[in-house]
């Protein structure tokens, strides 16, 4: 049976953080309670692990590195049909940038055991840097493939992938045990369902701390990240906006004026 | 006493139950109004996202997750579609007559249909002699050799021609004090759908008149004795019908104010937005207040009903009030839309038009009044 | 420190046309910061037949090529690319390492981070070098911009995307050393490039366009996307999207312009439909004009813009598309008169 490793991201809801902004006079972010939601990525990255589950059979854990609430986030999975949670959570762990996390997620996954395959989405709608899966393939010392948009062959040890590449993609061939990173077009998510969710409550989540992961505190966090934000700088408009007035056809036709003296017409 | 927040659990039912209405039920929406039919797709739907199941105890084939599980579902189906709503309630209350007052066999043999939506359920006491008044009842059936022939006609019924299975209150013919509920099945000979209204609200929401004449109803098909018909009735009625129409309301109040929310923000006056102007924040005010009773009215009588106490008297209030304030939130939705209220591209007027359907369904205001009064008096 | 040594190195990547746009832009922005480091610049160059791609690189500024020629690095191969860099820049120590972000950049850069223990940046729009010699790394983040620095870890890392900074000039005065470096032979790949397969791209390419109309959440629907196509094709310009409208299935990713997709640079921007999220806004660099059309007159997007037009862009832009469309019909036929 297939020992599979789903790495989900907690991130704040876009329709609301996509709202926030750097205060210009105290160049801070507001403290605002964001609800949490699953990385939309790791939906894809969930879904792939769950069509190989239904195929083959598989043993599904989550791995989530995140402040207690991301609880939430592991349980829904469970509820989408993942087998096993495993919160990472510690406020040591707080400031972590993807280095940081990429080596504590690592870690998780020494801890866990043997693994065929570890999945993540390719990317977090927040950091949005790409650097934790292929870092934690570095760090496990296992191969990696990232921007995965079809699973060819996925039977054996030596799995064939197409991943996005410059006007087009790439072929690549994969021995497993391996990291692969996931685009939105690898497949289509499925929804929570009642029965789902009443299923998820026999599933197990447990929480690992530091300790438990038992990294050195100078490892972790904002102590373990190479690299940290020294400054935030509200962006000062350069440009004088004109708000274009009067009736809709008014304006369509000022809109053309624009458009004919800048040539494009 | 009390904890006024949802579980982790209810609050994943809530997040899949607004992905499913905003998902699979929303783009039925325009048909509907537009033809008032277009029924068949929403059902279906519901049926797959395990929707008929939530009430129905697992080891007749539910998931048993409770009432204030289906307030939620209803809150969130409402708030995208009443009529999707209304539907969805009936067949609830339909079901209820059989959990609460059916035999093991009749459980048995309709629940585990009806939970996978293979089977519709519905309950039919309104005729045109009255439905605030059951025990007015003309339809009436006769006893044959352990037979009840049923004749008469029902009128203004949720889901009268999608539902098979129909628990139709009737009087007996020759002993006017006895009223039975009967189930009266698609195939029965006689027994049919006729008319379809055409409402003014709620469009798409299956309403219309079944028929009667000398249907044979076998007696396995008495729910709940002979003679406790209209204990059988108002048992369904009294908390899950009452219950269905709180979730209607309290999600039509939620689309009423993020309708309007969002108008008020995105309209211009004064070179503001009018969210600015008191007039208009008044009015959010009050249809927020009104939200937040309506749901702790709603959600404080389905935890009751979970706990397996009698709620009929909390549902009435509820009912009552979010009914009442979802009519008012309706109209000060389009009062805030200003012109554009009146427009039909605006969802605001659909709300307004859903609104009052909502007053006489399950009981009318004054009905509700009655109720209450005699609880307050008791 | 040796003497092939440099401080400022930059991955360049071997393109279509000889050499990645992106690897010559970063090899210009190499030269600011080694010129004010008082050093000098490195380049890493994997692939084959790379003598012309060489002398480029050397052309807009590298002092030392390291150049690995071989059939065994076509096509790029992860374990192999990132071996090899791990190597040079264990052996060199340089302070600072850039790499484009490409497909092979974005897979190659964190590979090599995590093995040199470093810190790696993405979606840099500007590279400084502070008081303290340190590289200030600077990312466009909620509404505003924020530095990033990696003061104790080395090389410096960061990844920076095509068209964010300028082509630089060649000059074939300059002299540089083109060193060959060891390519292993027998190097087991446990995840190996079998082709590389390109797929038709269809409209016109928004990096080379002149004026691009971009679509966001306000759209809608499908019929709403339609109608901004329909404004694209009107005008002949590069259609281009925002991360929502990608996210709800009406464009490919590709089309998205913003951090994480396409940096352009048009003439003219007409923004449709969309909020004027930072991370959006940010990949268009220099337009001359930008237009925008929202209902939303908070929208952040209006204090970023030229023209501003607070509308139902499902109702302005139909409105917009005829009337281009009549005064079209009406020019061609006045040309038709004469």
């Amino acid at each position: 049976m297939l020992k599979i490793v789903v790495c989900v991201k907690a991130v704040p809801d876009q329709s609301i953080a996509d709202k926030l902004k750097i205060d210009p006079v105290t160049k801070s972010l507001p403290r605002l309670d964001i609800p949490l939601v699953i990385n939309s990525l790791d939906s894809h990255a969930l879904e792939a692990a769950l069509q190989l589950k239904e195929k083959y059979g598989a043993h599904i854990t989550i791995l989530c590195m995140g402040p207690p609430p991301a609880g939430n986030i592991v349980r829904e999975c469970l509820a989408l049909g993942a087998d096993k949670g495993i919160l990472l959570t510690d406020p040591a762990f707080a400031g972590a940038d993807a280095f940081a996390t990429a080596y504590t997620l690592a870690k998780a996954v020494e801890k866990i055991g043997p693994v065929d395959v570890i999945f993540c989405g390719m990317a977090s709608s927040d950091g949005a840097t790409e650097w934790v899966g292929p870092e934690m393939a570095a760090f496990l010392s296992i191969p990696v493939v990232t921007m995965v948009r079809e699973i060819v062959k996925d039977q054996g040890d030596e799995w064939i992938v197409n991943a996005d590449y410059e006007h087009g993609y790439r072929r690549v061939k994969l021995k497993l045990p391996a990291v692969i990173t996931v685009t939105r077009d690898l497949n289509q998510p499925k929804s929570l369902s009642f029965s789902g969710i009443l299923n998820a409550r026999s599933k197990e989540i447990v929480e690992w701390n530091r300790e438990k992961l038992d990294i050195p505190a100078e490892r972790v966090g904002l102590k373990g990240s190479p690299t940290y934000v020294t400054e935030m700088a509200h962006l000062e408009s350069r440009r004088e906006v004109e708000i274009l007035e009067g009736s809709l056809e008014e304006k369509v036709e000022r809109l053309v004026q624009i458009l004919s003296d800048a040539g494009v017409v | 006493m009390i904890d006024f927040t949802f579980t982790e659990e209810q609050e994943l039912f809530r997040k899949a139950a607004r992905k499913f209405a905003e998902t699979k039920i929303a783009p039925h929406v325009p048909v509907m109004e537009k033809t008032n039919r277009g029924w068949d797709e929403v059902v279906r739907a519901l049926a797959e996202a395990e929707m008929f199941a939530i009430t129905i105890p697992k080891e007749h084939g539910g998931l048993g997750m409770g009432y204030v599980a289906r307030l939620i579902a209803l809150e969130e189906i409402a708030r995208v579609s009443v009529a999707t709503a209304m539907m969805y309630q009936v067949f609830g209350l339909g079901i209820e007559a059989f959990i609460k007052s059916g035999t093991e066999e009749q459980k048995k043999k309709y629940l585990p249909r009806l939970a996978t939506g293979e089977r519709l359920a519905t309950v039919a006491v309104t005729e045109p002699s009255g439905g605030s008044d059951p025990k007015g009842c003309r339809t009436k059936y006769k006893k044959v050799n352990g037979t009840y022939v049923l004749n008469g006609r029902k009128c203004f019924i949720t889901n009268s021609h999608t539902a098979d299975v129909q628990v139709i209150l009737a009087v007996d013919e020759d002993n006017p004090d006895s009223l039975t509920t009967l189930i009266v099945e698609k195939g029965m000979e006689g027994f049919k759908p006729t008319h379809e209204e055409h409402k003014v609200g709620m469009r798409g929401c299956n309403t219309g008149e079944i028929e009667m004449k000398n249907v044979v109803v076998p007696s396995e098909n008495v729910i709940g004795g002979e003679g406790k018909g209209l204990k059988v009735a108002m048992a369904a009625i009294s908390d899950v019908g009452r219950g269905g129409m709180v979730g209607c309301a309290l999600g039509l109040q939620q689309a009423c104010l993020e309708a309007s929310v969002k108008f008020s923000n995105e309209r211009i006056l004064y070179g503001k937005p009018i969210s600015n102007l008191q007039a208009i924040q008044f009015k959010i005010a009050e249809m927020k207040i009104d939200l937040e009773a309506g749901r702790l009215l709603g959600y404080r009588a389905a935890a009751m009903q979970d706990k397996g106490e009698r709620s009929g008297n909390e549902f009435a209030v509820a009912k009552y009030y979010t009914t009442e304030a979802v009519q008012k939130a309706a109209k000060m939705a389009v009062d805030i839309h200003g012109g554009y209220g009146c427009m039909e591209e605006f969802p605001v007027t659909r709300y307004l038009r859903d609104s009052f359907v909502l007053g006489p369904s399950a009981g009318t205001s004054d009905i509700m009044k009655v109720i209450i009064s005699r609880w307050a008096l008791s | 420190m040796e003497e092939k040594s440099a401080t400022v190195f930059v991955v360049a990547e071997q393109g279509e046309d000889g050499i990645q746009p992106v690897s010559l832009q970063l090899v210009g922005k190499a030269r600011q910061l080694a010129d004010k480091l008082g050093s000098k610049v490195g380049a890493v160059l994997l692939g084959q037949n790379l003598t012309k791609v060489a002398q480029k690189l050397v052309e807009v500024g590298v002092d030392f090529v390291f150049q690995g020629d071989s059939e065994l690095l076509v096509p790029y191969q992860a374990e192999l690319y990132s071996e090899i860099i791990v190597k040079l820049m264990v052996e060199h120590c340089p302070d600072i390492l850039l790499i484009g972000s490409t497909f092979m950049g974005r897979e190659l850069a964190p590979l090599v981070a995590a093995r040199l223990k470093t810190g790696l940046t993405a979606h840099c729009i500007d590279l400084v070098i502070n008081n303290e010699g340190i590289l200030e790394q600077k990312i466009p983040a909620y509404g505003g911009m924020i530095t990033i620095v990696c003061p104790k870890k080395r090389p410096q890392m960061a990844t920076v995307a095509n068209g964010v900074f300028p082509n630089p000039v060649l000059d074939s005065a300059r002299s540089g050393e083109i060193i060959p470096i060891d390519v292993p032979k027998e190097f087991p790949l446990r995840v190996q490039t079998l082709e590389i397969v390109k797929e038709k791209s269809e409209g016109i390419s928004l990096e080379s366009a002149s004026v691009i109309v971009a679509g966001g959440a306000g759209a809608g629907d499908h019929d709403g996307w339609h109608q901004i196509a329909e404004l694209a094709d009107v005008l002949n310009a590069g259609f281009g999207s925002t991360r929502p409208a990608v996210d709800a299935g009406w464009t490919e990713l590709e089309t998205m312009i913003g951090q994480s997709g396409k940096m352009v640079n048009p003439e003219v921007y007409i923004g449709v439909g969309l909020s004027g999220e930072l991370q959006h806004m940010v990949g268009i660099v220099g337009a001359k004009i930008m237009i925008a059309i929202n209902n939303d007159a908070k929208a952040p997007v209006f204090e970023q813009v030229d023209y501003g037009v607070v509308e139902d862009c499902r109702v302005f832009v139909p409105a917009l598309v005829k009337t281009l469309k009549n005064n079209e019909a009406y020019a061609g036929k006045a040309t038709n008169v004469i």
